[in-house]
């Protein structure tokens, strides 16, 4: 290595140093901000007192149910459609495209007024129900279900491997269950882990909704409590960080 | 001294060896092809005449100035990659004046000078198009324009052909050949096809894991191969084991058969010898001192000519004959004779 | 019987019709009706009141600030671990953090920030404790313009590494070569090739920042408990409790936001195709 091209990488690493101070040091601020919970001492009180709270279970169990419903109806939504475009309707692809991008032009804050108006009386008031929560989930996990199954699908020359498959006598079920999921079990996991990932904490739609969900249950805490915010902060952060090792697991362990 | 010299370079990057004591010397206005399979060294070694790569060792000297320490912008040396590598921000006008801009050289020379290159490869019209909207040939001949722009010392071109179909491959080939001869540039080229090389060069340097194989015109290349790589890499070569009978009148017996190449002073009798016959060196029903009898096992046409498999004394030659519309051909199974000519029957 | 080509398409089409195109539309309408339900312009008229010009105001400036700090930062972070001759190692780690940083938006977020660099958070404690300099007497307010950008830029930041670093993988080190070749330095390389050809990328990629920023609801609510003066924030409390005793400006309120949006995503269109152009 030349002295230039020496001194090019420092400087490159001094960036990343920064960086890296910027993105750990709140994280690590607040996990030491999370042990504070009893005076001048430093102790998992503040985490003992999230996790003796009843509420903490049941907004942590609606949301995760949220979440599981959005997932799996999202992909039964969309994997159908996106695999419709690629062998069938591939003109059609900028209209389904566009739908995808949408929820980009439409924020959920917005996105929830236009539900609400719309459907909080006769003949549709779904707002009583969960269904017009998950509907709105979906809609959010639009860009990234469509993104992630999009490319997926690109990737595997789709109208080879079903051709294929039925000359080998393959019908369109077990083409669907036997060629084509399997090999999207990479875009299919990104983009379940992602949405899940979403949803689960997710305020805007469920506080103004109304429903008892995680992330209202959150705002509320840090509302009324000191250092129960942070602790409930690391958890969700280290939540995030296991669902991710996750998918790079289950990815890695398909590539080989 | 030679107008570009390499003097025992070598290149290692960690514990792998790219480029092994390679000496060279150009003379001005020549062409000359780097010739050899992926990861022989020849990009490498380009590479570091224009400065993309700093030798580990040895030297290059460029019209007489030694180089190897200077930045590639210093050298003056024209560069044509295989990805073409047009600024795809810029038309091909701005492409070919990059060199003049950043000279500084007054407007009007520039544009005189984008306008002659724009000329030399037949681009006039499509001056104001970006990259994008240009064939890979297009691009091609745009690089080759923008690389000769600054009048540089020397050219390089690293594979600039493999990305193209053969029908552009070939005709953009000559017209590099054509090009570098009306200029008198002094010109390098990499590439890993053969017949390439054999066309437009004026010498051949045939490199084998980072070393130099031989060095020669196309003509020396093709029938005097220096080495077992060379004669292997180049052409279709029937290798045959002999042992040297009368080496001042040239004969060798290979199994049963005695047959003739060119008398070689040094060798001892009864000292073995490797040999080889280009398939097309044969010839069907000629007259020549060297006859070779055999059985035809096997015939694959291939437009002009044909190949046959034969049995010649317990073992497989090839032989191409050309193809002509009316003209007997043997079959398989038909006991035919061949000749050889003494000087196609190569020493190896 | 062979299906038409739309026909596998109705189930999506038909779902985002019900919960994306008809609410949106709907608001669409609303913003042109009266509270008696006739035609009206007014609801636009409206939105020049002082109160709300300033809420746009500022959240234009916050999603325009924390976009620009994003652009800048997250590209020279990409560009680091990119073309910066650093370990390999660290752009998977970079990229693998920024996925799960791009979304650690809403509530936690605001938590973490809080806890760090609110008024008895830990780095402000132990500068005023250790050093004797007291962010808040010097200026700083977390929950006001200049720290709701500074959280913002926790997501930010790393949705730009997502989206340049493929346009700066895409960027052939021969470009450079030839550059060099042809007698440019690093500078000039930079000036007539390598930013003009990012230009499109970069421009594409503010976009989607500031839009991102733009619609961020969960982060300020959670930080100011929608105290502090932000579109969202007011499309919220106008949910809430129509505290502007008009639903109808709500709706053009919302409407506004929308057609911002829809400006931005057409640029951002425009520039991703002449990216692909180049950049392939």
């Amino acid at each position: 290595m030349t002295g230039t091209s020496r001194w090019r990488a420092l400087k490159h690493a001094l960036v990343l140093a920064l960086g890296g101070v910027f993105f750990f040091l709140p994280l690590v601020a607040t996990f030491l901000f999370s042990l504070r919970g009893k005076k001048d001492t430093l102790g998992f009180s503040a985490y003992e007192h999230v996790f003796a709270d009843p509420q903490f279970y049941a907004t942590f169990a609606f949301s995760f149910e949220m979440a599981l419903a959005t997932v799996v109806l999202g992909l039964v939504l969309l994997v159908p459609t996106v695999l419709w475009i690629h062998l069938r309707a591939p003109r059609l692809r900028a209209l389904v495209e566009g739908f995808a991008l949408l929820p980009f032009v439409v924020p959920p804050i917005v996105l929830v007024f236009g539900l609400i108006k719309l459907y909080s009386r006769p003949p549709f008031d779904l707002v009583t129900t969960p269904l017009l929560l998950v509907a709105g989930y979906i809609v959010i996990a639009f860009p990234y279900l469509f993104r992630s199954l999009d490319a997926g699908m690109r990737a595997l020359d789709l109208k080879s491997l079903t051709e294929a498959a039925q000359s080998l006598g393959a019908g369109t079920v077990t083409t669907l269950f036997r060629v084509i999921l399997p090999n999207l079990r990479t875009s299919l996991l990104g983009a379940a882990f992602l949405t899940f990932a979403i949803v689960l904490g997710e305020l805007t739609l469920a506080v103004l909704l109304a429903w008892p969900a995680f992330g209202p249950y959150m705002a509320l805490v840090g509302r009324d409590l000191a250092y129960e915010p942070a602790a409930l902060a690391v958890v969700s952060f280290a939540l995030t960080w296991l669902f991710i090792g996750l998918l790079q697991l289950i990815t890695r362990t398909k590539g080989r | 001294m030679a107008y570009l010299t390499l003097t025992n370079i070598t290149k290692t990057f960690g514990t792998a060896r790219a480029v092994e004591r390679f000496d060279l010397e150009v003379e001005r206005g020549e062409f000359i092809s780097l010739l050899g399979g992926s990861g022989c060294g020849k990009t490498t070694t380009l590479r570091m005449i224009a400065g993309f790569e700093t030798p580990t060792s040895g030297t290059i000297h460029i019209g007489g100035t030694e180089v190897e320490h200077l930045p590639p912008r210093k050298r003056n040396v024209g560069f044509v990659f295989q990805n073409y590598a047009l600024f795809p921000n810029l038309t091909v006008a701005g492409n070919v004046a990059f060199g003049l801009v950043v000279a500084r050289q007054k407007k009007d020379l520039r544009s005189a000078r984008v306008t002659e290159l724009l000329e030399l490869i037949h681009m006039t019209e499509l001056a104001d198009r970006y990259p994008h909207q240009l064939s890979g040939g297009q691009q091609q001949r745009v690089a080759l324009a923008r690389a000769l722009a600054p009048e540089p010392k020397l050219l390089l071109l690293d594979e600039p052909l493999s990305a193209l179909d053969a029908k552009n491959r070939q005709r953009l080939r000559q017209e590099i050949r054509d090009i570098q001869q009306k200029l008198g540039i002094t010109t390098l080229y990499v590439t890993h096809d053969q017949e390439e090389a054999l066309a437009i060069s004026d010498r051949v340097v045939v490199m084998d894991k980072g070393r130099i194989e031989q060095v020669g015109t196309p003509q020396e290349i093709y029938q005097r191969p220096a080495s077992a790589f060379t004669s292997g890499f180049i052409g279709t070569l029937n290798r045959l084991a002999g042992v040297w009978e009368l080496p001042a009148q040239g004969v060798v017996r290979v199994g049963s058969l005695h047959l003739r190449t060119l008398p070689q002073a040094d060798a001892t009798a009864g000292a073995p010898v490797a040999l080889g016959i280009r398939p097309e060196a044969l010839v069907w029903n000629g007259h020549s001192a060297n006859s070779l009898p055999g059985v035809i096992v096997s015939s694959v046409f291939l437009g002009p000519t044909t190949r046959h498999t034969l049995q010649v004394d317990g073992q497989r030659l090839l032989f191409d004959r050309p193809n002509q519309a009316g003209r007997p051909t043997p079959a398989v199974g038909d006991e035919i004779l061949l000749t050889l000519d003494p000087a196609d029957l190569l020493v190896l | 019987m062979k299906l038409p080509s739309w026909s596998g398409l109705l189930p999506f089409l038909l779902f985002a019709l019900a919960f994306l195109v008809l609410p949106a539309g709907n608001l669409l309408i609303g913003a042109f009706l009266d509270k008696g339900g006739g035609f009206t312009l007014d609801n636009f008229a409206h939105l020049a009141r002082p109160g709300i010009v300033k809420s746009y105001v500022t959240t234009l400036q916050i999603s325009a600030f924390s976009a620009a700090g994003g652009v800048v930062f997250g590209f020279l972070l990409a560009y680091a671990v990119t073309l910066g001759g650093l370990p390999k190692g660290l752009k998977s780690f970079l990229l693998t953090f920024s996925g799960v940083a791009s979304n650690f938006a809403g509530v936690p977020l605001a938590f973490t920030f809080i806890a760090t660099l609110g008024r008895v958070g830990l780095v402000t404690t132990v500068l005023s404790t250790v050093f004797g300099i007291d962010l808040y007497d010097a200026g700083f307010n977390l929950y006001s313009f200049w720290g709701l950008s500074l959280t913002y830029l926790y997501f930010q930041i790393p949705l730009m590494v997502l989206l340049i670093t493929p346009a700066l993988e895409a960027m052939k080190p021969s470009w450079r070569e030839a550059a060099e070749s042809l007698g440019a330095g690093s500078l000039t390389y930079w000036r007539r090739v390598g930013l003009p050809v990012l230009v499109p990328a970069l421009l594409a990629s503010f976009i989607m920042l500031f839009g991102n920023a733009f619609g961020a609801y969960a982060t300020a609510y959670a930080m100011t408990g929608g105290l502090l003066n932000l579109v969202p924030i007011l499309i919220g409390a106008q949910i809430r409790g129509d505290v502007l005793h008009d639903p109808n400006l709500g709706y053009a309120l919302a409407l506004g936001m929308v057609f911002l949006m829809t400006l931005s995503i057409f640029a951002y269109l425009a520039l991703q195709k002449q990216t692909s152009r180049w950049l392939t």
